[in-house]
């Protein structure tokens, strides 16, 4: 490493633990720090609608999401297309104890911290256990076993009268130490604290791979054979990747389940389980940049393709019924032009941008 | 002499300002409402109607100034029969002030039911579920629900049933709350006395053929099907049916199966898509149905000609369905107006529980009054049987009130 923590240029690593650092100059810290600020600080300079603030809270709940996926997918190398099931654990977590005792119990609108955690949990718990079939199967073998979780989800929720056949089950409005966070201030509450979920798990996701249990994961994902020889486990490792992408989807669930002010079951289907390997695959499987990038990405697509829906629709009325076909359309054209032109994802694009900044005024 | 035309320069201005703000003034005030629907994806072939419907009204409303000088902006927005993007579209609605909202499907209304509370905004869903008003003082259904028309359908089975015993039923039901919302309260009713037997609820899938079923069904001694859905499985069961040579010929008729059904599964959409195999085809709704000539379906052919619309569009019961809510919002409006109140989401809730007794409101669209009072808001408590002939729905016996379904209120 440089002597000049402020200005590296190049990797002049001397010691493993340099290399490790999550911020390689202190210039990188400061930008993320400014960044940080800027995140937080926005809302309270810039009036945005309920809309928008609503679906900047879903990308923020999606990047949750999709920190699991990568984990598992990215770094594991553990294809899973039950991804939404997973989420929808951690939202019918909730949803039990909305049953059970009311949504508007205490336990959810004031533990609602120790809510979301143990969301989480239970998502874990039900991650090691779909992860089991991961003990002995591999590739589309498993990505089936993961689309047996889904559907078996779908069809049990689907079908249950205690959840109410999948209707919406109500969760009540939160406390906050200034009383009940009401509906005006809904949006904006849910915004800062997503914002300090996504914040929080992106470090430990981040620790997580500097460590030798993040590091296994991608010992297993590059040679099982080798890892084993090298003193892993890696049917215990594949069950704890499988955990570890329930916990972070347990967590989205409940967050999701508590920005919605509800559980319903069409929000956990196996379209939305490719939407988050959509988003992990745009974004830059096998990175953290990625899982932001990806679900931003995504999100506004979805939003953009329904704003051009209308359009056609409201100028072209002979072709209207073609706005049907636009969103799937975009959204599978998006994922193969990625998969042929920027396998990397997005966060590829960041990689290049930083490089350029960080050799300039040098081209390489 | 500069200085005499800088003064006619300002005084001419001074003329123009007060004018434009007198005309300001005269051009009435803007009175928003909202309308999310499925105008793509599944139920769709409805929603579609339903929004051309609501959207021709609205124009009518402003060009024929129905509203006087205020102009009525209706925003409408497809939900692609999702949620979440209803419960986004609803955010929107309400980012742009409206007054009034049109919702459309039984998940969302449900889903949505805490934020209209909250929002103390009048709502009308397109979804007949009783379930909605539950713990709801702001939902109105436009029509008896389909509690009411499931359980109608049931009560003409008993009185008019051809054979011994109980009368053997199954209900063919969409596979989500729209589909459930009825089937409760017609096991309700068999529980207070409805002397029907039920022997199978049936929550069909996207099949394509209904072979199986259908023998099942008739393995069972199932003689009267009630049909809970949309139109498209509908007709592909008819033609399934048809082509087993199930459909019953005459009401009733034994060894065969007499096929019925609540709104959104009949109406002339169901023909055009189950051509023969809808003959006989036994169906029930609170509109008046365009085959029927009186004032209402001809103001409605001449609306949807004034706005260009095709014959397809102008006898379909969903697009009577979009303009009969508008009919009501508006309704409320004038009322308000007429009174010297303001519009607000507060005055057109008032006007709409008052609409009641006398001040019952006659959209010419339906077969009956819309009556809404605060303990009561199931507008149009009467429904007309249709039955198809021919190639047409025609009017049977007159307008009835299921009695089972008063019972279970009680």
């Amino acid at each position: 490493m440089s002597e000049n923590r402020w200005l590296a240029t190049g990797n002049f690593f001397t010691s493993y633990r340099a290399e490790q650092r999550i911020f390689l100059t202190h210039a990188d810290r400061l930008v993320f720090i400014c960044f940080l600020v800027l995140l937080f600080a926005w809302p309270l300079a810039f009036k945005v609608g309920n809309k928008y603030m609503l679906v900047i809270d879903s990308i923020l709940v999606a990047i949750v999401a999709v920190y699991g996926l990568n984990l598992l997918t990215g770094f594991a190398g553990l294809i899973s297309i039950g991804h939404a099931a997973f989420v929808g654990v951690g939202a019918y977590t909730l949803a039990t104890f909305a049953r059970l005792l009311g949504g508007n119990h205490v336990l959810l609108t004031h533990c609602w911290p120790l809510m979301i955690l143990l969301a989480g949990g239970v998502g874990a718990l039900f991650g090691a256990v779909v992860g089991l079939p991961a003990l002995r199967l591999k590739h589309l073998y498993l990505v089936i076993a993961t689309l047996s979780f889904q559907m078996i989800f779908q069809w049990f929720i689907n079908f249950s009268k205690f959840y109410d056949q999948g209707q919406t089950i109500a969760i009540g409005r939160v406390f906050w130490f200034t009383g009940k966070v009401v509906r005006k201030q809904h949006y904006f509450f849910w915004y800062y604290v997503i914002l300090v979920f996504v914040v929080v798990l992106g470090f430990a996701f981040r620790n997580l791979l500097r460590t030798r249990y993040g590091r296994s994961l991608v010992a297993v994902r590059d040679n099982d054979r080798a890892a084993d020889a090298m003193g892993m486990h890696p049917g215990l490792t594949k069950v704890y990747a499988f955990a570890l992408a329930g916990f972070f989807a347990g967590v989205a669930g409940a967050l999701h389940a508590y920005l919605w002010r509800g559980v319903g079951f069409e929000s956990f289907l196996l379209h939305h389980s490719i939407s988050y390997l959509a988003m992990s695959i745009v974004g830059g499987l096998g990175t953290l940049v990625g899982s932001f990038l990806g679900p931003a990405a995504i999100l506004m697509l979805e939003l953009q393709v329904e704003n051009l829906a209308e359009f056609v629709r409201h100028y072209f009325t002979a072709v209207g019924d073609v706005a049907t076909a636009l969103r799937p359309l975009s959204f599978g054209l998006v994922i193969v032009l990625f998969l042929m032109f920027e396998p990397r994802g997005m966060a590829n694009w960041w990689r290049i941008i930083r490089s350029y900044f960080k050799l300039w005024p040098f081209r390489y | 002499m500069k200085n005499r035309q800088v003064t006619i320069i300002l005084v001419a201005m001074f003329f123009m300002l007060v004018l434009g703000f007198s005309v300001q003034a005269v051009a009435g005030e803007t009175y928003k409402m909202g309308l999310s629907l499925a105008i793509t994806g599944p139920t769709s072939d409805a929603g579609s109607p339903y929004s051309k419907g609501a959207e021709d009204y609205v124009k009518y409303v402003n060009d024929e100034k129905l509203l006087g000088d205020d102009e009525l902006v209706c925003f409408i927005k497809d939900d692609g029969y999702k949620t979440e993007v209803t419960k986004r579209n609803f955010e929107e609605f309400l980012d742009e002030g409206i007054v009034f909202y049109l919702n459309y499907s039984t998940g969302s209304t449900m889903a949505l039911k805490p934020d209209f509370e909250e929002e103390k905004i009048p709502v009308i869903p397109a979804s007949f579920h009783a379930g909605n008003l539950i713990d709801s003082d702001y939902i109105f259904l436009p029509i008896a629900s389909y509690s009411s028309q499931a359980v109608g359908l049931a009560e003409y089975i008993v009185a008019n049933h051809k054979g011994s015993g109980k009368a053997k039923v199954a209900m063919f039901i969409h596979p989500s709350a729209f589909g459930r919302a009825s089937k409760d309260d017609v096991e309700k009713a068999i529980s207070i006395g409805l002397a029907i037997d039920l022997v199978e609820i049936v929550e069909h899938g996207k099949d394509l053929d209904n072979t199986a079923m259908l023998k099942r069904l008739k393995s069972k001694g199932v003689q009267y099907v009630i049909s809970h859905t949309v139109q498209p499985p509908v007709a592909t069961m008819l033609k399934g049916a048809q082509s087993l040579g199930m459909i019953a010929s005459t009401y009733g008729e034994a060894g065969k199966i007499t096929f019925m059904g609540a709104h959104y599964a009949g109406g002339p959409d169901l023909i055009r898509l189950a051509g023969s195999a809808a003959e006989n085809y036994y169906w029930t709704t609170s509109y008046k149905l365009m085959t029927a000539k009186g004032p209402g379906t001809d103001a409605q052919f001449a609306l949807a000609k004034r706005y260009g619309r095709d014959e397809k569009l102008a006898i379909s019961p969903n697009y009577t369905n979009g303009i009969m809510v508008v009919q009501v919002a508006v309704e409320a409006m004038r009322r308000a107006k007429a009174k010297g109140k303001k519009i607000t989401r507060e005055s057109l809730y008032e006007e709409m529980v008052g609409m009641n007794g006398y001040n019952a409101y006659y959209p010419l669209t339906t077969v009956g009054p819309v009556t809404f009072s605060k303990t009561d808001r199931e507008g149009v408590d009467t429904l007309q049987l249709y039955m198809s002939k021919d190639g047409v729905f025609h009017e049977l016996g007159a307008p009835f009130v299921s009695e089972y379904v008063q019972k279970i209120k009680q």
